[in-house]
């Protein structure tokens, strides 16, 4: 499925990044009925279980989702559409940061009084916020690419032991200082992840999803209850009292989650009217009948995503470069964006044309099933087995058979193995799955190129568990380029190194297949309004109402 | 169950004249004929005189001319074509753009070889299992009745999904052997084990009551050993039996082969087996229901085929005998 990716970009040039072209944020709200209501339980669907409701660990847009609504940070990216989602802003932060030291020194004022759930029920203290990072290197987070630089992460990776020496946590004087190694423009936003969402003190080292006790709320919103591959319950949390514009209560009372619900059933039950909302998007099939029976249910969401079939550099045949690029020559993209529905558009870059001057549209690999036959034979590797990855949540099967049957075509022996959603995507992220070849897509975490070129491509971030370089590819004049272009500014010329990244790796490298980046319409209940479609968070709860 | 004598070998040629007078059985013999025609030879023929699309050539991007009007195989919106009289695309095609006739004739071969091979293993097992047990009695009996015992107190689904998923991970390695996940083995071996009880233990029960026949008292008295005795005196006794038990568990295992593959556990994903094609059509039910309807038909017609050719089998070779699968 869909992963969120985890760098951040630079908040405020993403505004305007985002504002300017378009963005990647696409807007959309349900055709609001004047006031927002209060009350009500939102019927919602979902295929499998989220990856996780433990904010370290969760990594997909459906955990995102539902943390939005129950946690909150330090930032926020404001709670919008369009430009406006990409904008950050302070959430228990009582103001924006206090930036010194040449850019290497953020310090925060917390917010007093805001309140963890039962059974902690407590204030938010900075301490919090120093354990819940500290916790990401411990439970072996893919948000910590985010954190090593942090004065003292990288050795706290290694030993796990004495905190990271580069926070520094004052509870008396409410606030909590972050010193980094150089600076780095997009820190407010890593911050404004839900990697850095506030866990209490002694939350343990694992994940926390399934333990009550533990899955304390700041947010307007708690998770009450949860039995995998059945239902999540999600009510009001009743020690919260919002702080800020920016962080609002909820309209709805509550939100019950029916795990296990498919694309096409949850049609079939928003039609008859047993569900209001769906975590994913529209069956492709039944996009064209839903438009024109319902067109007012039917809403456009066009994220900032680029969805891909990823090549494992370390895995023959994919070790050769002759392979992938044999791969990129063979997939023809215009297919592939049929599979899914005519949901998305055809593209051979990594970053999504959402990204303002950081994408530059770039034309390497033109369909061609005899120049990849070819180069297959080049490399020698006739023959020789390979087996493609996907998960089990319509259309990705189509997909990575189409996938396979190309690679079979192009003379590779190929097979496909699809793992249920929920374990998917955990499951390619560790070494120890070491897939060859697969599907997967990536989202933005904030608009701007570093997070999809710094995340997924840089080698320095390869690690065992919790992997976002799913290539593993590694280039040290490209990780150096992306060092560099990291320190600078935001704006245009930090954007050409994304965007001429973003055309080296496609034309030497090539570990990556991107063919689409993917639009994700929703079908909702007539009675679900308060839609906001926000970049970051995606789809935001707290802003849903009910009418009857 | 069988609660009178099987007719010995020497009945087949009575059996075949009862079953000739069996119109049903002529009908549904005939189908089946058909089926396994058309799916064998009948496929690489289609393919190569009426229509160039194997069963995994995908076309998505391509059209077919239909009234002089050049028609998308797969529309933008990712709507394949609709079944239509035409030499491509009889059935309509898949959103992968793939032929569905073509897959099903192909498809049906899995299914049969599936369902037949799969069949004759199982009741080869069941035979000597069922055979020795009954025949050696003491502790012999005792482990083999438990072994089928244990496999049969697990549902039939549960446990073939059990041991299709476990399997689906690493293959089957038995010393020197190694069967790879995605071989065909995997989904015939699993369904050959979970039906070996249930042809087993009648067997064995036919055994028991032969055994105590004077005939088998004359072979030992005569002086043949045990292996003699099983393979020359029992064996033919309770072939007739094995044969109806064969028919009727081929239809059931292409029914579990298609419920495996249903669930994403029997044959891989690439290989067109109308289980898989079922699976992977009844995501698109409501605006595609061809890709779901077809295969259903395909096995409704095998399965109905063979269970009454199967019924008028048990008829001919014993018109007493009550032999069923039951689950």
């Amino acid at each position: 499925m869909r992963r969120v990716t985890g760098f951040l970009a630079l908040a405020a040039v993403t505004a305007l990044l985002t504002a300017g072209c378009g963005g990647g944020t696409s807007a959309s709200g349900s055709g609001d009925t004047g006031a927002p209501v209060n009350g009500g339980i939102l019927r919602a669907g979902i295929p499998g279980n989220p990856d996780h409701l433990d904010p370290a660990l969760s990594y997909t847009n459906e955990g995102w989702e539902i943390l939005e609504a129950t946690n909150n940070g330090l930032l926020t990216f404001k709670k919008a559409s369009g430009g406006a989602g990409a904008t950050v802003v302070p959430d228990i932060a009582s103001a924006m940061p206090t930036v010194t030291d040449g850019g290497k020194t953020y310090t925060f004022h917390v917010r007093p009084g805001v309140m963890f759930s039962a059974p902690v029920s407590r204030e938010v203290k900075p301490s919090d916020f120093k354990f819940s990072i500290e916790r990401l290197f411990r439970v072996d987070s893919g948000g910590v690419g985010f954190y090593t630089g942090i004065v003292g992460a990288d050795s706290y990776a290694k030993t796990r032991k004495g905190g990271i020496s580069g926070i520094v946590a004052d509870d008396k004087a409410m606030t909590i200082t972050f010193h980094l190694t150089q600076p780095d423009g997009t820190f407010n936003d890593y911050i404004a992840t839900p990697f850095a969402f506030a866990l209490p003190k002694g939350t343990p080292d694992k994940d926390i999803s399934t333990i009550p006790q533990w899955r304390v709320a700041t947010g307007p919103y708690r998770i009450t209850g949860y039995v995998p591959h059945q239902s999540i319950t999600i009510r009001r949390n009743p020690t919260f009292k919002s702080w800020t514009p920016d962080t609002p209560d909820g309209h709805l009372n509550g939100i019950d989650v029916n795990i296990g619900v498919t694309p096409e059933q949850s049609v079939n039950e928003i039609a008859d009217g047993q569900l209001d909302w769906y975590f994913e998007s529209v069956p492709p099939d039944r996009l064209t009948q839903l438009k024109a029976q319902y067109p007012k249910q039917v809403y456009p969401f066009v994220r900032n995503n680029i969805t891909y079939f990823f090549m494992n550099e370390r895995k023959y045949p994919f070790n050769k470069l002759d392979v992938r690029k044999a791969v990129n020559y063979a997939i023809d993209r215009n297919a592939l964006v049929k599979i899914y529905g005519g949901q998305g558009t055809p593209t051979e870059n990594i970053i999504p044309p959402g990204l303002g001057t950081a994408y530059k549209k770039h034309n390497l690999y033109p369909y061609n099933l005899a120049k990849a036959k070819q180069l297959i034979q080049q490399a020698g590797v006739a023959g020789a087995a390979v087996t493609v990855w996907g998960h089990n949540t319509d259309p990705t099967p189509s997909a990575v058979q189409y996938l396979a049957g190309v690679l079979n075509q192009i003379g590779l022996k190929a097979t496909v193995k699809t793992f249920d959603e929920s374990v998917y995507w955990d499951t390619i992220a560790t070494q120890k799955g070491d897939p060859q070849i697969g599907f997967t897509d990536w989202n933005q975490d904030y608009p701007e190129g570093q997070d999809f070129i710094d995340v997924a491509l840089n080698g320095e971030h390869i690690v065992n568990v919790g992997n976002n370089d799913l290539t593993n590819t590694n280039i040290p004049a490209y990780n150096k380029m992306i060092d560099q272009a990291k320190r600078m500014p935001l704006g245009d010329a930090r954007n050409a190194i994304w965007a001429k990244l973003d055309y080296l790796y496609m034309k030497n490298d090539a570990a990556w297949a991107p063919f689409m980046n993917r639009q994700w319409p929703k079908y909702v209940s007539p009675h679900l309004h308060g839609l906001v479609f926000n970049g970051n968070y995606f789809e935001l709860f707290p802003s849903m109402y009910l009418t009857q | 169950m069988i609660d009178s004598p099987p007719v010995a070998a020497g009945g087949f040629r009575t059996a075949l004249r009862r079953l000739r007078r069996n119109p049903a059985a002529i009908v549904s013999a005939l189908v089946l004929l058909t089926i396994v025609f058309a799916c064998f030879p009948g496929a690489p023929l289609w393919v190569s005189h009426a229509c160039n699309h194997g069963p995994s050539d995908q076309n998505i991007q391509g059209t077919i001319t239909e009234n002089g009007h050049k028609v998308p195989v797969v529309k933008n919106d990712g709507t394949p074509i609709g079944p239509g009289l035409r030499a491509c695309y009889l059935l309509g095609a898949d959103s992968n753009g793939r032929d569905l006739f073509v897959r099903i004739l192909y498809g049906g071969r899995i299914s049969l070889e599936v369902g037949f091979i799969s069949a004759i293993v199982c009741v080869t097992v069941a035979l000597v299992l069922g055979i020795l047990s009954a025949y050696a009695g003491g502790m012999t009996d005792s482990a083999i009745s438990r072994l089928l015992d244990l496999i049969w107190s697990f549902p039939v689904y549960l446990l073939a999904v059990a041991l299709a998923t476990a399997f689906a991970v690493h293959g089957i390695a038995v010393g020197p052997i190694h069967v790879a996940s995605t071989s065909l083995a995997i989904p015939i071996v699993v369904i050959a084990i979970v039906y070996v009880p249930y042809v087993a233990r009648p067997i064995r029960g036919q055994v028991l009551s032969l055994r105590r026949m004077e005939f088998i008292e004359a072979a030992v008295a005569s002086g043949a050993g045990p292996v003699k005795i099983m393979l020359a005196e029992l064996l033919p006794n309770v072939a007739s039996m094995a044969l109806v038990f064969l028919t009727l568990i081929v239809a059931t295992n292409i029914l579990t082969e298609a419920a495996l593959s249903f669930l994403g556990v029997g044959v891989p994903l690439l290989t067109p087996s109308w289980g898989n094609i079922i699976e992977q059509g009844y995501q698109t039910i409501v605006t595609a229901p061809w890709l779901t309807i077809a295969p259903g038909l395909a096995i409704m017609i095998t399965v109905v085929s063979l269970n009454v050719l199967g019924d008028a089998l048990r008829d001919a070779l014993d018109p007493h005998a009550r032999l069923r699968i039951r689950q």
